[in-house]
């Protein structure tokens, strides 16, 4: 063997040496991988449940009724009027409605989510046509978009986006500054000072706010006025959840850092806690085409709900009473990974 | 006030295991404040896990530790008073020299002229005031390690423990570390340091050796070499060396003959003019029993 072809053998051998003894990056490089490809697999099936259809029923069109009715993807919520339809939709409590009169057909439509949209239209067309020779030969379709009709895709996701950008920068900003805390010997110093746990963990997040800040602030800059996404709630509301989310990060990266050793490992969490969120959010494929069995984890991730009350302040204007439940979960969210990092601190002394 | 004259750190049948492995056995110790004292022992005879049970960062299983006074466990009431120097150095490289002093200083609410007059005095001290706006990152491995140690000692903590803390240091500096412990023993400080090393164990006023999680000797030097049954050895090249042997066995010496050098068991220094009274040797050399062997021994005969 030519000299330097078993140098580079002697390296290639190290490092198989080396992850053999790293059963983490081993579980790692095999389960990462699944997990994130039958996330995406299932998100991206195109098969949607859930999705809250409203209908306003004259009558007519029997066979379309019970076609909608058959479908079992669709939560059918029988309505009086056509306003009520509009409202509803406008609060974002149905995702569309179906109003049916004997020579017009109306679906109106809430266009922040294109899935749903399509998923629904799609429906109605096939319910018509399964009126065969029975049908009224003149039946209007009208599409109306109650909401959203003038969205792009950038503006439905634009909201999404901010909150994640300040997720994962602020997550893994404090996971390794945490970390190296604990390498450089600080943190045992810390132990044996007057400091106490909880005052090591909020100084930290307190300090890296400012970091949150600075990010949420040009993030949301951007978002505004680079993509042109709309602001229809309060700029302030919106930071507020902003750094909600962000304080959140702080928290779950200090909590996450314990079980790393390295900034390797570090690393490692991002398919785990970073990922997923993506997947699961609800933004980029909505929560509807999500397996019903993974819908309780979609629930209890930050990211869903920070850009649920982003989407509800910015594309509808939304205030932070409207979105309180969105704003509860995030200070809940905070506060268990506040007192976990705190706790797993306390789990240092053996 | 009244002085407080409770031990600096005082453990009674103090034990720790980490799952089968018995760490800390039924520990009986008293290191009386004001002293430097020398915790020796071979690698895992729980030296550091006793330096980590007084600093709790390790719970006991068993038994009764009290510092400086104090239930182990009333660590809001110690912590503030001791000052605990691990290898890793905790210094923050992307900080200056004065900033890592003045966190420090923070975190034990030093402030104002206080922190300034402290900052400065210990600068002097570990020679580094003229660089005190250096990153500490980019200071050598001696400057960093005399950095840790005036952070260290921002609060002027009463009780000082050193896991290995000239490792790695030169030996001038050593010195001057050894100088400055001295000094604070004498002003009444407690210092306990763990060291591989025995020249320095010797420059400590107590020493404790412990052995399988306890204390199998303890003591000033010279008592430990006591314990262990060594003496200083007089060697003599004599003339005719059975001949002189012979007369000094008869005065009662302890003798060996080897080589033809003649030496005598020591019970004291003073004997040394007694047996220079006796006979003319061409050349003498006095051998100090050293602590290593005494610790060799010790933990034979245990």
């Amino acid at each position: 063997m030519r000299p330097g072809v078993q140098r580079m053998t002697v390296v290639a051998l190290r490092i198989v040496r080396q992850l053999k003894r790293d059963r983490r990056t081993i579980a790692l490089i095999t389960f990462a991988p699944i997990f994130i490809m039958v996330l995406f697999g299932y998100s991206l099936s195109g098969e949607m449940t859930g999705v809250q259809l409203g209908l306003v029923d004259g009558g007519d069109h029997p066979a379309l009724r019970s076609h909608l009715e058959s479908i079992q993807d669709f939560d059918i919520l029988r309505l009086g009027s056509q306003s009520d339809a509009e409202k509803l939709i406008a609060e974002g409590r149905l995702d569309g409605a179906v109003v049916i009169y004997a020579e017009e057909v109306r679906i109106l439509l809430d266009a922040s989510n294109l899935q749903i949209t399509e998923a629904i239209i799609s429906a109605v067309k096939d319910g018509l046509g399964q009126e065969g020779a029975g049908r009224a030969p003149e039946t209007f379709l009208v599409t109306r978009y109650i909401f959203g009709y003038d969205l792009e895709m950038i503006d439905t996701i634009g909201p999404a986006i901010l909150g994640f950008v300040v997720f994962f920068f602020t997550f893994i900003l404090a996971a390794i500054s945490f970390l190296r805390e604990r390498t450089l010997g600080t943190l045992e110093k810390f132990m044996v000072s007057p400091l106490s746990r909880s005052e090591i963990v909020s100084g930290y997040i307190l300090g890296f706010s400012l970091v949150v800040v600075i990010q949420s602030a040009t993030t949301l800059f951007i978002v505004l006025y680079l993509f042109g996404v709309p602001m229809r709630g309060s700029i302030l509301d919106a930071f507020i959840i902003t750094l909600l989310l962000g304080a959140g990060a702080l928290a779950m990266g200090s909590f996450v850092s314990n079980f790393a050793r390295s900034e390797f490992q570090v690393v490692q969490f991002i398919p785990v806690v970073i990922i997923p969120q993506i997947v699961l959010c609800g933004v980029f494929w909505p929560v509807q085409s999500i397996p019903g069995f993974l819908r309780p984890l979609s629930d209890i991730l930050p990211l869903t709900h920070a850009s649920d009350a982003l989407r509800a302040i910015m594309l509808k204007g939304a205030s932070l009473s409207d979105v309180f439940t969105d704003f509860v979960f995030l200070c809940g969210f905070f506060l268990l990974m506040f007192a976990a990092a705190t706790l797993m601190l306390k789990r240092e002394v053996g | 006030m009244a002085v407080d004259k409770s031990p600096a750190v005082s453990a009674r049948a103090v034990s720790k295991s980490f799952g089968q492995l018995l760490v800390l056995d039924r520990l009986d110790v008293d290191i009386p404040r004001g002293v430097t004292y020398c915790l020796l022992g071979p690698n895992g005879s729980g030296k550091t896990t006793f330096i980590r049970a007084i600093v709790r960062l390790i719970r006991l299983d068993a038994g009764e530790l009290r510092v400086l006074g104090l239930p182990v466990s009333e660590v809001d009431r110690i912590y503030p008073r001791i000052g605990y120097m691990t290898q890793h150095k905790a210094l923050y490289p992307d900080l200056t020299v004065e900033e890592n002093m003045e966190f420090y200083s923070g975190l034990y609410g030093i402030k104002g002229q206080d922190r300034e007059n402290r900052i400065e005095e210990l600068l002097r001290m570990v020679t580094l005031a003229e660089h005190r706006k250096r990153l500490a990152g980019a200071l050598s491995g001696g400057m960093y390690q005399r950095l840790s140690l005036a952070c260290t000692l921002i609060h002027e903590p009463e009780l000082l423990l050193l896991d290995e803390p000239t490792a790695g240091v030169d030996p001038r500096l050593r010195k001057t570390f050894w100088e400055y412990f001295q000094s604070l023993a004498e002003a009444g400080k407690t210092v306990i340091i763990t060291t591989h090393l025995m020249d320095e164990a010797e420059r400590c006023q107590m020493v404790g050796y412990m052995r399988a999680g306890r204390m199998a000797a303890q003591g000033s030097p010279e008592e430990v070499l006591q314990q262990a049954g060594l003496r200083s050895v007089l060697s003599l090249w004599l003339a005719e060396p059975e001949r002189d042997a012979a007369h000094l066995r008869y005065l009662g010496y302890e003798i060996e003959v080897a080589g033809g050098v003649v030496n005598v068991s020591l019970e004291s220094h003073a004997q040394i003019k007694e047996i220079l009274a006796e006979v003319s040797p061409a050349d003498i050399r006095l051998s100090e029993p050293k602590l290593e062997e005494a610790f060799l021994r010790l933990s034979e005969g245990a």
